[in-house]
């Protein structure tokens, strides 16, 4: 494969597709707005201030690995909404990706070029699982500097100051961790890109309706017909298992005690970095479908052109 | 050097009954400019996806030696192609056309492109959806002469165009594009504009090629011949594939390159001779049925067998 086809090949994926780099910097502005304009912190790491938690916040000022932890866990958490958004947005792309080309006949032209049908569903792969992926992380990685500075200038004089500590090297490690969690989840759903896109190349119309209905009647059908939800629940694991594994979670709603909440952060901390994903035989089933899936979008592109 | 394309028995059928192409056998040679040519449905969109590789058929058909059903990627290296409908998607930028070309194409000379832009009102900012149908053309046009292909294929490239964009898209392929080492394939409805520019014609009826010549061949193979009504019965007589009546006056088609057909003298008894245009050729040995010459299809048939 040559590397300057790749290339041009995404950045062609992004003129058709602007919203793939425009979505995650609106994330990241909106981010940052509520950011400066709330009075909380953040809204996905919500540690509120009173009398119980005085003991926790006395603490972490003095216990300097667990104030890392924390600093990652909620820096880290940052990106779930930006993940989000990208997953929304990059589930149509994929949809459109292989269907639009037939739809707009501009297949006929992309088919003109020395350019073979592997190259092509494998630029659309790769943007969908790295391509775009990477840019979340690159933008997020940037907001969170932005957020962290908002929010330290917020907690100075507070019992949190303590908090907004920044740790450089914890934070280059944040990265890193975010980066490898980037490369697992491209792993864990390239059969769910590999199956969008196969619903993208194989519809006439309405590729979206080819993606949700079939499995949406399984699951309908093996209720009513066996009253279990074992279709669902692999469905489920499928679109939600990576985030199952990465539960960044701390709560103190229930009048924890310092010492669970500290446990809780611990966990999370390790939960970011964790490689277990890496020996689940799921993960690897679900690598050899996507790669058999491949070919298979590959081989109807071929003679995909009669729209 | 072997044959451009090289097609034996070609065949492709669609569902059940619908057989597109029926043994399809022809060569081109390089240099040429073929005009491939039939009425709708007679097979020559089939025929030109088999050659672009974006179709699967049965037979034999070679591209500049590629199968282009396994090796379509490495053959449009070395193939050029406008379809008849302008394919150039809405949302791309015409600077960015340029790159992916030039991205994706060992071949492509970005400078030449440029060059023939700049001939054109055409912003290099402005999106595809936001030009003319014939700028469009040209814009396609600009992106396909600066390849350095050995063939380009064309189906219909004119279509929808005013007659000003027609003349210069012909003008440009055969003043700046065509070398005699190139070979350019060309399906047109409009074959008076084309007719001058062909070095060989195929056409092609119901999925069969019938007839395959050199341009320059053609005056040795058909003839036509202009009369008045009381040669008629003369003129019939000598087994013409094809006769027509206008104003009074009565055009007839005959095949004179097979063995018993009538010499130029005895058709230059019955009035004047001239060689057929290729667009009268065209209407003579397609006109199945649809004229007074019922039979002609039938005759039409036997001039290529």
């Amino acid at each position: 494969m040559n590397i300057t086809v790749m290339k041009t090949l995404l950045w062609r994926e992004t003129w058709e597709h602007r919203g793939l780099i425009w979505a995650p910097l609106i994330t990241a502005a909106v981010i940052v707005l509520t950011a400066l304009l709330s009075t909380s912190f953040t809204g996905s790491v919500q540690i509120n201030v009173d009398g119980k938690e005085q003991a926790l916040f006395a603490t972490l000022a003095t216990d300097l690995s667990h104030q890392r932890q924390l600093f990652a866990v909620w820096l880290g958490a940052l990106v779930i909404p930006q993940m989000i958004v990208a997953m929304i947005v990059l589930v149509f792309y994929v949809l459109d990706s292989l269907y639009n080309e037939r739809k707009d006949r501009s297949i006929l032209f992309w088919k003109s070029m020395p350019v073979s049908d592997a190259e092509t569903v494998g630029s659309k792969l790769a943007t969908a699982l790295l391509l775009v992926p990477l840019w979340v992380w690159l933008v997020s990685m940037i907001a969170s500097l932005v957020v962290f500075v908002i929010v330290s200038v917020k907690l100075a004089g507070t019992p949190l100051a303590p908090l907004a500590t920044f740790h450089l090297g914890t934070w280059l490690v944040l990265q890193l961790t975010m980066l490898q969690n980037v490369l697992i989840a491209a792993l864990w759903y390239a059969p769910v890109a590999v199956y969008l896109l196969l619903m993208s190349v194989y519809a006439k119309r309405s590729p979206f309706l080819w993606a949700v209905l079939p499995p949406v009647l399984l699951v309908i059908f093996e209720e009513v017909a066996f009253n279990t939800s074992v279709i669902a629940g692999f469905i489920a694991n499928r679109l939600f298992g990576f985030f199952r594994e990465l539960d960044l979670h701390i709560s103190s709603d229930d009048g924890d005690t310092s010492a669970s909440v500290i446990q809780q952060i611990a966990r999370s901390y390790e939960q970011l970095g964790t490689l277990d994903m890496l020996a689940k035989p799921d993960l690897w089933f679900g690598v050899a479908v996507a790669v058999i899936g491949f070919f298979v979008v590959v081989r109807l592109r071929r003679w995909r052109d009669d729209a | 050097m072997g044959a451009v394309i090289h097609a034996r028995d070609v065949r492709k059928r669609y569902g059940r009954s619908t057989l597109a192409l029926d043994g399809l056998d022809f060569d081109v040679a390089a240099g040429r400019i073929v005009g491939l040519m039939g009425p709708n449905g007679a097979g020559k969109t089939t025929a030109l996806k088999s050659i672009l590789g974006l179709t699967p058929f049965e037979g034999e058909l070679q591209v500049l030696g590629r199968d282009p059903r396994t090796e379509r990627d490495s053959l449009m290296k070395d193939v050029c192609f406008i379809a008849d409908v302008a394919v150039l998607p809405k949302w791309l930028r015409v600077d960015h056309a340029l790159d992916y070309v030039a991205g994706v194409h060992p071949k492509f000379d970005r400078q030449r492109a440029d060059d023939v832009l700049a001939r054109t009102d055409i912003k290099r900012k402005s999106k595809v959806g936001e030009l003319s149908k014939g700028m469009i053309t040209q814009l396609h046009l600009a992106l396909i002469m600066a390849i350095d292909a050995k063939l380009l294929v064309l189906d219909e490239p004119t279509l929808g165009l005013d007659l000003l964009y027609r003349r210069g898209f012909y003008e440009a392929l055969l003043n700046d594009y065509f070398d005699h080492e190139r070979t350019i394939l060309v399906t047109t409805h409009q074959v008076e504009e084309v007719e001058n520019l062909l070095t060989d014609v195929l056409f092609i009826s119901h999925g069969k090629i019938v007839l395959d010549s050199t341009v320059d061949a053609l005056p040795s193979r058909f003839a036509q011949l202009i009369t008045t009504s009381e040669h008629v019965a003369a003129a019939r007589a000598l087994r013409p594939v094809y006769e027509r009546e206008v104003f009074g006056r009565y055009a007839f088609v005959f095949d004179i390159g097979k063995g018993g057909a009538p010499t130029t003298d005895e058709l230059a008894a019955l009035g004047d001779i001239r060689t057929p245009s290729i667009a009268d050729l065209f209407v003579a040995l397609m006109n199945d049925g649809h004229s007074n010459g019922a039979t002609a299809g039938r005759v039409g048939a036997e001039v290529a067998a």
